[in-house]
């Protein structure tokens, strides 16, 4: 009984007493996902970032100095994030950014990082963080100090769309080729549906009816027996990998001759692992190389993650570690390293791809108006080489710097 | 009979009044008067992390008594208490930003809106007992949840709705030291209602109703009137609740809003002891404190040597999963009368000490 | 507006079959329920153990799959004894609110248990059938899922057996009836905890296995548990041939209702939550469902 008041009162007392208290270090806070609904992508990330922040420290660091890094798994629940980032900010040392998630942290703590002005990087790619001067009108609050490696989820499905049309004009379709947008309704997937519909309907396809399908796995053949009675040719699917893989088994099943384009984070090397043949041909925009591909920067790829083959999501990750590292190594020249100097960092280089990394990350341009950094979409489909997983790039569409797109 | 004493030794209440009081002795009036003094001063003392977490307890508090007055003390099994919890945090969003209703208005009549919510699931959930009405609010939960997701002028849809601080002639309350008191106020409001309501009529009635529910209709309690007063009386709380929250994180999302919230509400009351007032706030602190706990844990395990092995950090952050399962069932076996009950071991026996017979 | 009925044929054959799968996992959980009135919401996180456990034999352990099979069942078998031997020995006699919350709080630990021996990440099994689909009355189903529709059929036929005619099933429906009577006539009440468990969670691995083999297997295959509720609803709580007649009937409208979501609607989310709304209209119109037995409230 004692002993427990005893155990009681020594956590209390060290729930007060918070946050590592370093000497000449960086602080960088990091949440991740490796135990919640999205785990499957948050465990491939927070390897790449205590893989690829442990790399830049053992390679001298940011001018001398090393990155100390607080990573927390919050279990994709947004209270823990919001009661995580309090904790840091009333530490003894404050983090000078932050790495963040996804959709749920993102979202929470926008308001916060935005206030507080911490840089704030996400693998959340939601086009309403695109904006940190409210001039485009259509995001509900500017924020600026956010900040994302690669095209944002309506982008991304306006040049897989852009694709699937001029697929459609080479293989000589005749008439209209119809589309239809799969997702559950939920925020994640609800995120480019705008956009996508438009442009679908812009570029002259039959837009269908919607389709809606969970984003936890389930048995789908319903779902695509409707698909395959519509007759659509082209599918996006907005869901994460977990629901796409047991649609994708499920439509092979039921024999759906649609090709499916997916968001970014929907199709991986893991998704292919899991479907097999039934994922040929599925094609996703991808804004890194993936493993193995003969570019220079390829070998500090490979160093970072110790000669084990990664996947697509685990390069997107060390991308974002490196964009950080040269907007860090760049404040620190600039008048230090302080959260404000590294989102002006952020925004110095045009088309910048980070030293090292040549060739595997899409390179990208903030800048103090626009936070689009990838407008140039690579578009690949995934193959299965001899029995692995492989990408064959298909094209490259720019979906450009419109006004009226910017932030839906 | 000392009138500083914890409890008197025999029962010298002579009075219906003095047998209806909401504290038992004098001592433990003073006692709680004290504490919220102390917890007054405390945003001068504590850091925003602290604070940030006392708020948390708070509403979560608020919404854990609402359940309790439910479950605890009428019997009815709910679990579909997450998603009153997020109607009010939307109501209240939604009358904020597209009706402007200023905030402080909105709260209460956002916790309105999802009372009226309750009754339209509790008007016909007075009719069922016991497993069925469990499993029709958990059905109402799902439901609910989908319409969240559907109701794109209500809820902001993909992007969720933002809410913005309250203002109080003038002034923002935004910031975890004004948020304190503002929460600290509902608080203290909504358990001294809860109190006053379980020692009058109603409350009698609500727990006749759960103890034996024929009993109850045969001594003439109209069994499907308080069944809706306590289904309303939990939503509004949940509602109010889930208010409270929204403007303190200036964002509500349909994300959380899902079956776990539910079940971590429910996690509280059993946890904090079902049917008792004190017990929500006790079980509220723990579900909360126990994560943070639990990750301090981790940190400390960090720094040492042994501990920072890829499989023991692994297993630990399954373990803050596992952990909220797993204090349930340890609580149901060994402690299922709740923290309450444990508190109140431990003051009697310091009471009686060195006598504890 | 014409009804293209051989496409809503095809819904139904899907239904039908989805349904039975369905059935089994509701027969698991009114096994418990009729032997101890126990509501176990952990249904779901057994059948995600049985999926991940022969997944586990035949990939890591390289068990030829007969054997893994049997292993699983052994092992499932196993491990609900374990189940009802720590968590609902102790909770003999104490309210149905513990007891659901036991449950409840023991499909969040398995959970996390699970994801933490398991991994996070989809997996799927390895070809272990020779035919993967066949054409059954127009439809092509996988042959897994009409292995496992025979296989509830010889269930649904021995349970009607075992109910009405062993000794073991007599004693376990009087245990439901009333515990203390039946254990005053010699029932051995701890005997029927431990088979009703055992069993319950060996046929959950059994279907497990089958949707595991289908549409992989990852830590969401447990949200097949919830359909769970809305066919014992329909079926009636302690009817075993209601949960099946159930979870056929839930399959059945999940398809008709995306069929007409797909073809004339277009509202999207019917195939999700048809299951829910009907669940509330059953309960308010016929609670004790098609074939549950009526409470006679005594005072």
């Amino acid at each position: 009984m004692k002993t427990k008041v005893a155990v009681f009162g020594a956590v209390a007392a060290l729930v007060i007493a918070n946050g590592p208290s370093l000497a000449d270090d960086i602080f960088m806070g990091i949440l991740d996902d490796t135990t919640g609904a999205t785990a499957q992508l948050g465990v491939e990330f927070a390897a790449a970032k205590g893989d690829a922040i442990d790399w830049i420290n053992a390679h001298g660091g940011i001018a001398g100095k090393k990155i100390a890094r607080d990573a927390v798994d919050y279990g994709y629940k947004a209270p823990q994030a919001i009661t995580t980032y309090k904790r840091w900010m009333s530490g003894a040392t404050k983090p000078v950014i932050i790495y963040g998630y996804g959709t749920a942290d993102t979202e929470a703590l926008s308001g916060f990082v935005n206030d507080d002005k911490i840089p704030f990087l996400s693998h959340s790619f939601s086009a309403k963080l695109t904006d940190p001067t409210g001039k485009s009108g259509n995001v509900p609050k500017p924020t600026p100090y956010n900040f994302f490696h690669g095209p944002s989820y309506s982008d991304g499905c306006r040049a897989v769309v852009t694709w699937a049309s001029e697929d459609w004009k080479k293989k000589g379709g005749a008439g209209k080729a119809k589309f239809v947008f799969m997702g559950d309704n939920h925020p994640f997937p609800n995120s480019p549906k705008e956009a996508c519909l438009q442009a679908a309907s812009e570029l002259g396809f039959e837009v269908l009816p919607q389709i809606q399908y969970s984003l936890r796995p389930g048995d789908f053949k319903a779902q695509c027996l409707t698909l395959r009675e519509s007759g659509a040719h082209y599918a996006f699917l907005a869901n994460t990998g977990d629901g796409n893989v047991a649609l994708l088994k499920s439509c092979a099943t039921v024999d759906v001759k649609t090709r499916f384009l997916t968001n970014i984070w929907g199709f991986s090397e893991i998704v292919m692992n899991a479907v097999g043949e039934a994922a040929n041909g599925v094609v996703i925009p991808l804004h890194v190389k993936p493993w193995g591909t003969d570019v220079p920067g390829m070998k500090t790829v490979s160093e970072i993650a110790k000669g084990q083959p990664r996947s697509t999501y685990y390069i997107a990750a060390v991308c974002t570690v490196f964009y950080a590292k040269e907007a860090m190594e760049w404040a620190d020249k600039n008048g230090g390293i302080s959260p404000e100097n590294i989102r002006k960092g952020m925004t110095q280089k045009k088309d910048w791809v980070p030293v090292g990394l040549e060739g595997m990350c899409a390179p990208a341009t903030w800048t103090a108006e626009d936070h689009r950094s990838v407008t140039n979409i690579e578009v690949v489909e995934g193959r299965i080489k001899d029995g692995k997983p492989g990408w064959n790039s298909l094209a490259t569409v720019d979906v450009g710097r419109d006004a009226k797109w910017w932030g839906k | 009979m000392a009138s500083f004493s914890q409890r008197p030794c025999g029962d010298y209440r002579v009075t219906y009044a003095a047998d209806t009081t909401i504290f038992p002795t004098r001592a433990s009036a003073y006692a709680c008067i004290a504490g919220v003094v102390v917890l007054a001063c405390a945003p001068f003392v504590l850091s925003s992390y602290v604070l940030s977490l006392l708020i948390y307890i708070g509403i979560y508090g608020i919404a854990a008594l609402g359940l309790n007055l439910l479950t605890g003390c009428t019997g009815q099994i709910s679990l579909g208490h997450a998603a009153f919890f997020g109607f009010g945090a939307f109501a209240s969003a939604f009358l904020n930003n597209k009706l402007g209703v200023p905030v402080l208005l909105a709260m209460p009549l956002g916790a309105l809106l999802a009372t009226l919510v309750g009754l339209i699931v509790g008007i016909p959930a007075a009719r069922i007992r016991g497993l069925y009405l469990a499993i029709a609010t958990l059905a109402s939960q799902y439901i609910l949840e989908d319409f969240f997701a559907r109701a794109e002028w209500f809820t902001g849809g993909a992007a969720g709705a933002f809410a913005k601080p309250p203002v109080l002639f003038g002034l923002t309350i935004s910031g975890e030291r004004a948020y304190f008191y503002l929460v600290l106020v509902c608080l203290i409001a909504v358990y001294l209602y809860a109190a006053n309501l379980l020692r009058t009529r109603d409350g009698r009635a609500f727990i006749a109703i759960r103890d034996h529910y024929l009993s109850a209709e045969v001594m003439g309690i109209n069994l499907t009137r308080y069944r809706i007063l306590a289904f309303a009386v939990s939503t509004f709380y949940a509602g109010l609740a889930g208010a409270l929250l929204a403007h303190y994180s200036s964002f509500v999302s349909s994300e959380s809003i899902n079956i776990l919230l539910s079940v971590q509400f429910f996690a509280m009351i059993i946890i904090g002891g079902m049917g008792s007032v004190m017990g929500s706030l006790m079980g509220a602190a723990f579900m909360v404190l126990m994560p943070e706990g639990l990750e301090t844990l981790v940190l400390m395990l960090k720094t040492t040597s042994w501990g920072n092995v890829p499989q023991i950090m692994n297993g630990v952050a399954f373990a803050k999963e596992a952990a909220i399962g797993l204090m349930i069932v340890l609580f149901l076996i060994f402690e299922p009368e709740g923290l309450v009950h444990r508190w109140r071991l431990i003051k009697s026996y310091w009471k009686l000490y060195p006598f504890a017979h | 507006m014409s009804i293209r009925f051989d496409l809503l044929a095809l819904f139904l054959v899907n239904g039908l079959i989805v349904g039975i799968l369905y059935g089994l996992v509701a027969m698991s959980f009114v096994l418990i329920y009729k032997a101890s009135r126990v509501v176990n919401f952990a249904q779901g996180e057994l059948l995600l153990v049985g999926a991940w456990v022969c997944w586990a034999s035949v990939t890591k352990l390289g068990m030829p799959f007969p054997l893994a099979f049997l292993a699983t069942l052994i092992f499932t078998g196993v491990l609900g004894l374990l189940i009802q031997l720590v968590t609902l020995r102790p909770l003999i006699g104490e309210p149905l609110i513990s007891m659901i919350m036991v449950t409840v709080g023991l499909s969040v630990f398995l959970q996390a248990v699970l994801k933490w021996i398991f991994g996070v990440a989809p997996q799927s099994f390895p070809t272990v059938l020779t035919a993967k689909q066949v054409n059954f009355l127009g439809l092509d189903v996988e042959v897994a899922y009409l292995g496992s529709a025979g296989f509830a059929l010889v269930l649904l036929a021995g349970f009607a057996f075992f109910f009405k005619y062993s000794k073991l099933g007599l004693g376990m429906r009087a245990t439901a009836f009333n515990q203390q009577v039946a254990s005053s006539l010699g029932v051995s009440v701890r005997q029927v905890f431990a088979v009703s468990w055992a069993i319950s969670a060996v046929v959950s691995a059994m279907a497990g296995i089958v949707i595991g083999m289908v549409n992989g297997v990852s830590a969401g295959l447990a949200a097949f548990g919830i359909k769970v509720f809305p066919a014992v609803i329909l079926g009636g709580l302690d009817s075993i041939l209601g949960a099946v007649v159930g979870g056929i009937i839930v399959g059945l409208l999940e398809n008709v209702a995306e069929f007409l979501d797909g073809q004339v609607l277009h509202w999207g989310n019917l195939y999700t939550i048809v299951p829910f709304y009907v669940l509330v209209i059953i309960l308010m119109i016929k609670p004790y469902g098609l074939f549950g037995t009526r409470d006679i409230e005594r005072l």
